[in-house]
């Protein structure tokens, strides 16, 4: 069960998506990532979990493109994305969110939506709208709808409470309509009520959707979850079902301390 | 901040003609009317000099206010950009038997006018692919960078120029001796900038704009090219800039590069923020405002004790400036604005109070 012995036995299971062989990134001295493997395939239910500074969010920005590894492979759908910048990744069916919320803060709710699409369709640069904008728009309040924003699609996103630019960095990543979502802490910040809503809304996507999960809370990462891999100071630890990761002591030694019990983390 | 246009739904019956009728439009409306109207009334001093100089300036300060509001770039090269429109059609219509500098080439006046519009949009867009990788104080940086280097240029290449720059250009025979024409022609180039503009950021280009404003990484990360992007709207905000240069160089009858140089190039972001930069209208504004103060303040009773008269209106600018940022970092623009929603809370105080959604929602406006 311990990671490496695992994904590279299965490395050529048919299938796979994402594929990240010895990925090392150093930030000067410091060592963020040290030769990170990891195989996520299609449909595939991934949550990353681990304590803060294990380098989740560094190997998230990896592969989307956003940080260069300093040495090792990224693979998208067999497509060796190493070198490709992050404006290359929608292209392949890669759509993510930030930890930090990074939204249109000067644009409304539906014109965040409609931004999102444009990217992928090359129609960014057009002048003049068409009936591909009319489509776009379309879909643009339908997402609303789907992230609970309905009835703001007109407000500025700036003016959005925090729980609604929460939802709307989520809608903003499913709108383009992606094969590959990536979502770096979800609930952050987010009330009891609105976490559950999300787990229902991850739980009801398109089984297709392959998803990878940052979350601090348990609850949240190993229900909507099927697969968990555990970080710590730069090394893959751990990775298994959520049953597993949940009485894995390994896991509640690194991760949770010794005397935090995981099976309190439910609800 | 974003323009009301944006924020629109499918179109509800009568919402298109509600939206054009905002209050924002109105008065802008019937300021044109009245720029338009003013040759039968003004005197031809306030006209041909305060009035063109003024709509040349606010084209010039409407690049400015674009690139900030919409791409938010603060560019310090229009003044620049504008220069070159300028030389290429002083090099371009100046006769080969003229006492001046520059190639003298003699052209048909407006055949040098798309010379002239081809050449500066031609150089706006490999400066701004220069520059478009930074933001912020370096993008300021590189485009003042630019400014002090097209200075030199000019300066130093003396078969485009030389300091002493190129005298007796002459505008083409429809506004030659005819100042009232030129002014009339810069206030329809004026509407037809300013309303471009603003069409501008409702189109998919636009609004993509200021996504990059305000988050160039997401932007990347949902496939746009940032860079590209970038440089597209500096090339539009060099043409632009371009065409204010034409009618300054008409109205001057010469160019040299002091005209373009660090003191000019500052009175343009001056005048961008005296009038808001996030405010089109602003422009047109500041303009007015900063012309104004130019010519009139400066004979006023003690103002005249003020050392000699370029220190006098740069010493009233300067606390006109430090006023209008201790008021309102929106400048002028932005002091109407918070007037006029002062005033309308005052208005519907009684039935209701304080503001309801929908007024959240329409916002203010660039």
């Amino acid at each position: 069960m311990h990671t490496d012995a695992a994904t590279a036995a299965s490395a050529d299971r048919p299938g796979s998506l994402l594929n990240l062989e010895a990925v090392v990134v150093a930030f000067g001295g410091l060592q963020a990532l040290g030769g990170v493997d990891l195989q996520v395939w299609k449909g595939d239910r991934l949550a990353l979990l681990g304590p803060n500074g294990a380098g989740k969010t560094t190997l998230f920005n990896v592969i989307a493109g956003d940080i260069k590894p300093t040495t090792g492979r990224v693979t998208i759908k067999g497509i060796d994305c190493t070198e490709l910048p992050a404006r290359f990744r929608p292209r392949l069916g890669v759509a993510r969110t930030y930890q930090k919320t990074r939204l249109f803060r000067g644009l409304t709710v539906e014109d965040n939506l409609y931004l999102a699409q444009t990217g992928r369709s090359g129609r960014h640069l057009a002048l003049l709208r068409s009936g591909v904008d009319t489509e776009f728009r379309t879909r643009a309040r339908a997402m609303a709808e789907t992230v609970w924003l309905a009835d703001v699609v007109g407000v500025t996103a700036g003016d959005l409470s925090h729980g609604q630019q929460r939802q709307l960095e989520i809608g903003m990543a499913l709108v383009t309509g992606p094969e590959f979502v990536m979502l770096d802490e979800p609930a952050s910040g987010l009330s009891r009520g609105e976490r559950e809503r999300l787990v229902q809304l991850l739980l009801s996507l398109d089984p297709d959707i392959t998803l990878l999960l940052i979350e601090h809370d348990m609850d949240v990462a190993l229900r909507a979850a099927q697969r968990v891999v555990v970080m710590n100071e730069g090394h893959t630890v751990a990775s298994g079902t959520p049953e597993e990761i949940r009485v894995d002591p390994l896991v509640h030694a690194i991760y949770l301390g010794s005397e935090a019990g995981l099976t309190g983390a439910g609800p | 901040m974003s323009p009301a246009a944006t924020a629109s739904g499918p179109a509800r019956p009568g919402g298109t003609l509600r939206r054009l009728l905002s209050a924002r439009n109105v008065v802008v409306a019937a300021a044109t009317a009245l720029a338009l109207l003013l040759p039968l009334f003004g005197s031809n001093f306030f006209v041909e000099f305060v009035m063109t100089r003024t709509m040349i300036l606010g084209i010039a300060a409407a690049t400015i206010v674009f690139l900030a509001a919409y791409g938010g770039m603060i560019s310090l090269a229009q003044y620049l950009l504008a220069g070159v429109a300028g030389f290429m059609v002083g090099n371009a219509v100046v006769a080969q038997d003229a006492w001046s500098k520059g190639l003298k080439l003699g052209w048909n006046p407006w055949v040098a006018v798309l010379f002239a519009l081809a050449v500066t949009t031609f150089v706006a867009f490999v400066l701004g692919a220069l520059a478009s990788r930074t933001t912020g104080i370096y993008f300021l940086m590189i485009t003042l960078t630019y400014a002090v280097i097209g200075y030199y240029v000019f300066g130093s290449i003396t078969p485009l120029s030389g300091f002493g720059g190129i005298t007796g250009i002459d505008p083409p025979g429809l506004f030659e001796d005819h100042p009232q024409r030129m002014y009339l022609a810069l206030v329809v180039l004026s509407v037809l900038v300013y309303v471009a503009f603003r069409v501008l950021a409702a189109t998919p280009f636009g609004l993509a704009l200021q996504g990059i404003r305000d988050d160039p990484v997401r932007m990347a990360s949902l496939g746009f090219n940032v860079s590209l992007h970038r440089t597209l709207a500096f090339t539009l905000a060099g043409f632009t800039a371009g065409l204010a240069g034409v009618f300054n160089v008409w109205w001057n009858g010469q160019i040299d590069p002091t005209s373009i140089s660090i003191g000019p190039t500052l009175d343009l972001l001056i005048v961008a923020v005296i009038g808001g930069t996030l405010s089109l209208e602003g422009a047109w504004l500041g303009a007015f405002v900063f012309v104004t103060a130019n010519n009139y303040l400066r004979n006023l009773p003690l103002v005249d004790h003020i050392g000699i008269t370029e220190a006098r209106f740069n010493t009233i600018v300067g606390v006109l400036v430090l006023l209008i940022m201790i008021l309102s970092p929106d400048g002028l623009a932005g002091i109407i604005d918070r007037v006029r929603k002062g005033l309308r809370r005052l208005i519907q105080q009684p039935p209701g109070s304080g503001a309801g959604p929908a007024e959240a929602a329409t916002g203010s406006s660039p």
